[in-house]
This record gives C-alpha cells, sequence and structure tokens, in this order.
C-alpha cells in the first residue's frame, strides 16, 4: 500500500515536470499534496502517533484546498497568459527527472537507509521531490513556477521527516506549516506587485540588478 | 527577567504603530524602546557570563555566552537604526516619498524584522530556530520592496526565492540532525541543548552529510560565496536604515544558526570536517568580494559586496577554531556590525542628498554634508582594517590564529585579499568625498538624531579598538568556556 502511495507521488512530480500551463501544474500540485496526505496517514496509522494524524489534516487542509485555490485566484487575476515559458523542453525535462530520482536513490543508499527497504524507497522519492522542486524553479520563466517550485521542495521535506524520523517534534512541524503558509501568501503579494509594475511575471526578465 | 523585555518591547512597539498615528512622535517612542531593549540585553548578557546560561519557558529560550553576544549586537544596531530611522523617515515624508500611512507600515514591519532576529538566537529548539529565521526574510522582503520601484521589487523577488529555497535545504540538514538524534534511540526533540551532551554518540555520517545541508542553506542566507548572489540587490535597494540591520546583524543571525549546528558536529568529533568546510567557503567568499568591490561603481553595492567580504573573514575565524580564532571572529561580528552600520547611513544621506547611487558622479561629499562626510571618511579606513579601529584588532586576531595554527596559506590569502579591498576603496571614496561640489549643489544641516547616530557609532568602533588591547585576557577565557559549550 505505502508502495503504491510512494508511486504515485513520484508519479505526480513527473506531470508537474511535464506540465506546459499554469493550471495543469497546479492540478497537479493538488495531487501530490493528496498522496502526500495519505503517505502521513499510513504514516500515523503505523506509529499510532495521535501527532501525526494531526499533521496529516494539516497538509490536507493547506496543501490540498487553501494553497492551490490561493494560486488559482491570483494566476486568475494577474490575467498573463497561461504558458509557462520553459527554457527546457518537456522530454529533455522529464530525462533530467529520471537522472535526479537515480541520484537520490543512490544518496539515500549512502546514507544508510538500506536497500529495498520501504523506508528508503520513501527517502528516495522524498530527495527527488526536493531535487525535481529545485529543477523547475530554475527551468521556467514565469515567477510563479518558482513559488510551485519551492511548494514541491517542501513536499519532499516533509514526505522525508514523516518517514524517516516519525515527524518533527509537532509544535516545531506546527510552526514550520504556518511559515510555509505565510510564505506563499507574500510571494504571491510580490508576483502581484511584479505584474503591476511590469507588466509581465517572466522572472528572466528582471534584470536591472547586475554586477 | 531581560529576555523577555528584550522580546516584548519590540512586539509591543509593532502593536503601538496601529494606535499613534503621527511618526514623528512614534520615531522617539521607537527610541527610547531600543534604549530599554539595549540596556536590558546588556543586562542579560552580564547574568550570562555569571552563571553559564538561562533557561526560561519550560526550555523554549536557551541563552548561553554565544546567543547573548548576538542579542547584544542586534540591540547594538537596533537602536543605532532607530535613532537614525527618525530623521531619514521624516525627510522621506516631508519629500512626499511615502505617505505618513506608510512610514507607520515601516515602524510596524521594523518592529517585527527587529523581534524576529531577536527570536533567532534566543530559542532552544532548531526547528523554531528555522522558523525564525525564515521569518526574517519575509518581512525584510517588505522592507527590500519598500519603495515599490521596478529595481527593488526585483530585488525583493531575487531575495525572497533565493532565500526561501536555501533555507529548505537548512530544513533538510534540520531534519537530518533530528533523525540521527533519534536512531540512536533517544526520545524525539530538536532541542539544542539536549542534543549536545549526547552529540559524540550519534552516527558521524548523517551528521557530516546534515551540515553540508545546513552550510548551503543557511550559508544563502548569511552571503557566503557562491551563494550570495541575491545580497547586493536586496543590501542596495533596502530603506537605508535597514540596510544596515540587514547588513549588520541579518547575515550574523544566520552565521549564528551555523555555528549550533556546527557545534555539535565539533562535539561528536568531525572539527577538521567543520573547519574545513568553514574555510574554503570563507575563502571564496573573500576572493569573489574582492573582484566585485574592484569594479563596483554603485555605492550601496559596494558596501554590500565588502559584507560578503566580512562574512568570508568571520568564516575563516569560526573555521579556524582556536580561542584566539574564535574570539577574533566574535568580535569580528560586531566590529564589522558596528562599522557596517556607520556606512551604510552615511550612504543613505549621501544618495538622499545627490538622488543618485553612482560613485563616478558624486564629488565633494565632504563639503555639502560636512558631518556624513567625515564620519564616512573614518568609517571607511576603519572597515578596511585600519588601526586604530577596532576591526583592525579582530582581523589581525584571526590572521594571527591562522599563523599560528600552520595555515599560512589561508593567512598569506587573507593579508594579499585585504590589500587588495584597500585600495579599491581608498580609490573608490577619495574620488567621491573630496574634490568640488557640483553645480547647484550647497551645503546642507544634518539633524541632531542622524549626528548623535554617528557619534555613538563611532565611539563603539574606536573605543572598543582601544579597549580591546587592554582586556584581551579576559576575552580569551571567555571565548574558551563559550567553545566548551
Amino acid at each position: 500500500m505505502q508502495g503504491i502511495i510512494l508511486f504515485l507521488l513520484l508519479a505526480s512530480t513527473y506531470l508537474m515536470i511535464i506540465a506546459k500551463r499554469m493550471p495543469a501544474l497546479i492540478r497537479s500540485f493538488r495531487y501530490q499534496s493528496l498522496f502526500l496526505f495519505l503517505a502521513t496517514l499510513l504514516a500515523a496509522f503505523h506509529e499510532k502517533q495521535i501527532e501525526l494524524y494531526l499533521v496529516a489534516m494539516m497538509i490536507i487542509f493547506l496543501k490540498v484546498f487553501l494553497i492551490p485555490y490561493f494560486l488559482n485566484v491570483t494566476a486568475k487575476r494577474i490575467k498573463v497568459d497561461e504558458n509557462l515559458g520553459l527554457f527546457v523542453n518537456p522530454q529533455l525535462s522529464l530525462v533530467f527527472a529520471l537522472i535526479f530520482t537515480y541520484c537520490s536513490w543512490v544518496l539515500s543508499v549512502n546514507l544508510g537507509f538500506g536497500q529495498g527497504s520501504l523506508q528508503s524507497m520513501a527517502v528516495t522519492v522524498a530527495f527527488s521531490l526536493i531535487f525535481n522542486g529545485a529543477f523547475l524553479m530554475i527551468s521556467r520563466m514565469k515567477a510563479f513556477t518558482q513559488v510551485v517550485g519551492i511548494l514541491v521542495m517542501e513536499n519532499g521535506i516533509f514526505l522525508f521527516a514523516s518517514s524517516v524520523s516519525g515527524g518533527m517534534p509537532f509544535f516545531a512541524e506546527i510552526a514550520v506549516f504556518f511559515d510555509v503558509f505565510v510564505s506563499v501568501v507574500i510571494m504571491g503579494v510580490f508576483v502581484f506587485r511584479i505584474n503591476k509594475l511590469f507588466t509581465h511575471i517572466d522572472v528572466n526578465k528582471l534584470s536591472r540588478l547586475k554586477g | 527577567m531581560a529576555i523577555f523585555i528584550i522580546l516584548g518591547v519590540p512586539l509591543l512597539l509593532a502593536i503601538g504603530t496601529f494606535f499613534v498615528k503621527r511618526e514623528r512622535f512614534f520615531g522617539v517612542i521607537n527610541c527610547v524602546g531600543y534604549f530599554a531593549v539595549l540596556w536590558a540585553s546588556i543586562a542579560m548578557c552580564r547574568e550570562v557570563v555569571l552563571t553559564g546560561y538561562i533557561q526560561a519557558l519550560s526550555n523554549f529560550i536557551y541563552l548561553d555566552l554565544l546567543s547573548s553576544v548576538f542579542i547584544v549586537v542586534t540591540s547594538v544596531v537596533a537602536i543605532a537604526a532607530a535613532l537614525y530611522s527618525i530623521a531619514y523617515i521624516r525627510k522621506d515624508v516631508e519629500q512626499k516619498i511615502i505617505s505618513e500611512r506608510k512610514a507607520s507600515f515601516f515602524y510596524l514591519l521594523f518592529n517585527l524584522f527587529c523581534f524576529s532576529m531577536f527570536l533567532v538566537p534566543a530559542v532552544n529548539s532548531l526547528g523554531i530556530l528555522w522558523v525564525a529565521i525564515e521569518m526574517t526574510t519575509l518581512i525584510s522582503a517588505f522592507l527590500v520592496g519598500f519603495y515599490n520601484s521596478k529595481e527593488s521589487v526585483e530585488a525583493a523577488w531575487k531575495y525572497i526565492i533565493i532565500c526561501s529555497a536555501g533555507i529548505v535545504l537548512a530544513l533538510l540538514g534540520t531534519i537530518l540532525f533530528s533523525y540521527a538524534f533519534s536512531v540512536s534511540g533517544l526520545s524525539k526533540s530538536l532541542n539544542w541543548s539536549d542534543m549536545v551532551p549526547v552529540a559524540h554518540i550519534l552516527d558521524k555520517n548523517v551528521l557530516k552529510v546534515a551540515f553540508i545541508f545546513i552550510l548551503v542553506g543557511y550559508g544563502t542566507k548569511a552571503g557566503l560565496a557562491p551563494m550570495h548572489t541575491w545580497l547586493p540587490d536586496a543590501h542596495s535597494q533596502a530603506v537605508a536604515p535597514i540596510s544596515a540591520l540587514l547588513s549588520g546583524v541579518l547575515l550574523k543571525t544566520a552565521v549564528y544558526a551555523i555555528l549550533r549546528f556546527g557545534m555539535i558536529l565539533i562535539k561528536s568529533g568531525e572539527i577538521v570536517f567543520f573547519a574545513h568546510l568553514m574555510i574554503l567557503f570563507g575563502v571564496i567568499s573573500l576572493v569573489i568580494s574582492s573582484g566585485f568591490i574592484l569594479v563596483q561603481k554603485d555605492l550601496k553595492r559596494l558596501l554590500a559586496y565588502s559584507s560578503i567580504e566580512h562574512i568570508g573573514v568571520i568564516s575563516i575565524g569560526f573555521g579556524l577554531g582556536s580561542p584566539l580564532a574564535v574570539l577574533g571572529a566574535i568580535l569580528h561580528v560586531f566590529n564589522h556590525a558596528v562599522t557596517k552600520s556607520l556606512m551604510f547611513f552615511g550612504a543613505g544621506n549621501i544618495v538622499s542628498a545627490y538622488k543618485k547611487h553612482n560613485m563616478n558622479t558624486i564629488r565633494g561629499v565632504i563639503k555639502a554634508l560636512p558631518f556624513t562626510g567625515i564620519a564616512v571618511f573614518l568609517g571607511m579606513f576603519a572597515l578596511t582594517g585600519f588601526p586604530p579601529f577596532s576591526i583592525f584588532i579582530s582581523e589581525i586576531m584571526i590572521i594571527m590564529a591562522a599563523f599560528v595554527q600552520g595555515y599560512y596559506f589561508v593567512a598569506a590569502l587573507l593579508l594579499l585579499f585585504l590589500a587588495v579591498i584597500f585600495g579599491a576603496f581608498i580609490f573608490r571614496f577619495g574620488k567621491m568625498l573630496f574634490g568640488n561640489l557640483p553645480k547647484g549643489m550647497v551645503a546642507q544641516g544634518e539633524p541632531l538624531s542622524g549626528k548623535l547616530v554617528f557619534l555613538f557609532l563611532f565611539f563603539l568602533m574606536c573605543g572598543v579598538g582601544i579597549v580591546l588591547v587592554f582586556k584581551s585576557k579576559d576575552l580569551l577565557w571567555l571565548t574558551q568556556r563559550l567553545l566548551q559549550g
């Protein structure tokens, strides 16, 4: 069961990598967060920790509903064209994503999580989410993708935390969640401002400051 | 309890901005508040020196020598920035650059920013430390983009994205630390004071990988090259008092976070790994920043690159690890904060008088703004490590320690690049400060609060440099205690 969820998490990440338009990207992010919720729920069930149930609730509330909704609203209101502006085409991006997944497997083995066990699989998926999130940030033109990239990286970190150490201490985890949400809202505010001042949100054209 | 004053006053002042509408009046209240904070932080420092450490709020707050040093540095720069803001913000309001409402928004952000920076050294849990550092980014992004011009919004966007991405890696490192802690069969905790005593039984490989993530993550925030790319943009576009806070304190809070993790690594017996990484990043920062300083024309960007240089020096100092080097690095944290604040305040005055950043077109500052001109002139010598100013003492300590420990190559590089940067500064500032006044400029008077700030910082800059020579034995003893945890 856990293996299937991990596979789906990875699949949804690849969907984000090949997405060309903003709504598709946000939709795939929603799927990814949903699978992350299921993974956390399963971990909570196995380890019988009430705190992990609460974390799972936070994930479904914030990452499945609130943040994608907020991103959708922002995307509609700024009225720029929906193409993400790919520096790397989808096919090549997918190749990169596969390479990242392999690298994260090597990393998880080297960190001593054992081969073949479910935990090592979870760690592999978590690391590949982090790498792919970083890749999304640098290989797309629109400011939006950078926000989504950070969220993907953070999803990877939550998966990592819940699979290796049974989550962080509860208080810290809630604080991190709150912080993530606030940072998305603030980045949204800046996307608005960029759109207002520059009449576009292409980050590759933000090049006034040099040297 | 002094720590509650330190954390409480900025919060109360932040709430106060909603009730006090007149920014003139509020600026004065702000100053009084930060004076209380400074007093409380010195009282707290004294208590820590006498008792060793303070714990409060059921172990949520944990203060030892290291954290109290950083709190004192923060409060010194905070009161200077509060004092300087009075005149600076009033001028902006009078010239209709910002509205009265936006001025009180400035004070709200200023206080929240200070609160988050005081929180970083005060907390015990490494998870909350992460949250506090992310909070500093989020709040200061608004202060970087405060004037809402194209340049400042671009700088704020780069700042918030690069630092958030970096800090995600730091969170990964934090979780790896907690993983190393939990696999050794201990209870789940992220408290630093719980982790240090058991550091020697933790898995060293995991700790090493975790520390690389921490160094890259928090190093982005600290401005270590090659992760520094956001720094010159953000520091040059921020409001002048905030530039001082960013350069003087914010970078150091990230260094503080690296040190907290580094101390766990050192306790687990991996001191060589820690030392080599810190020295490597320090040297890279020094080399890269000196190149940019040589060709830089923009006044505030020049100062920002100089911050990268000094962070490199601090990083080398902590990397060397002997009591002398660590003492040098800690003093450098303080000295750089004081001197760089003075320079940014001076730069703020110059830019607002001339309305331009390019140093090639600014001439005759000493004639136009006599007080600021002389302060910047002296500050330039202090910043480049000229005796008798305080930065000279801390740099010479670090270089001495490098020679004593046999790092001849590092010491030689340090001396070479410090000399290069010294030359570049003299060349750029000499032309800008002297020379004839441009047509249409007249000598301007300067407000009292602005002059007071310069005197206060100058006193610290000069006084510390002279006093240190006689007190170095006591300080070395304290540093040894600090290294023991």
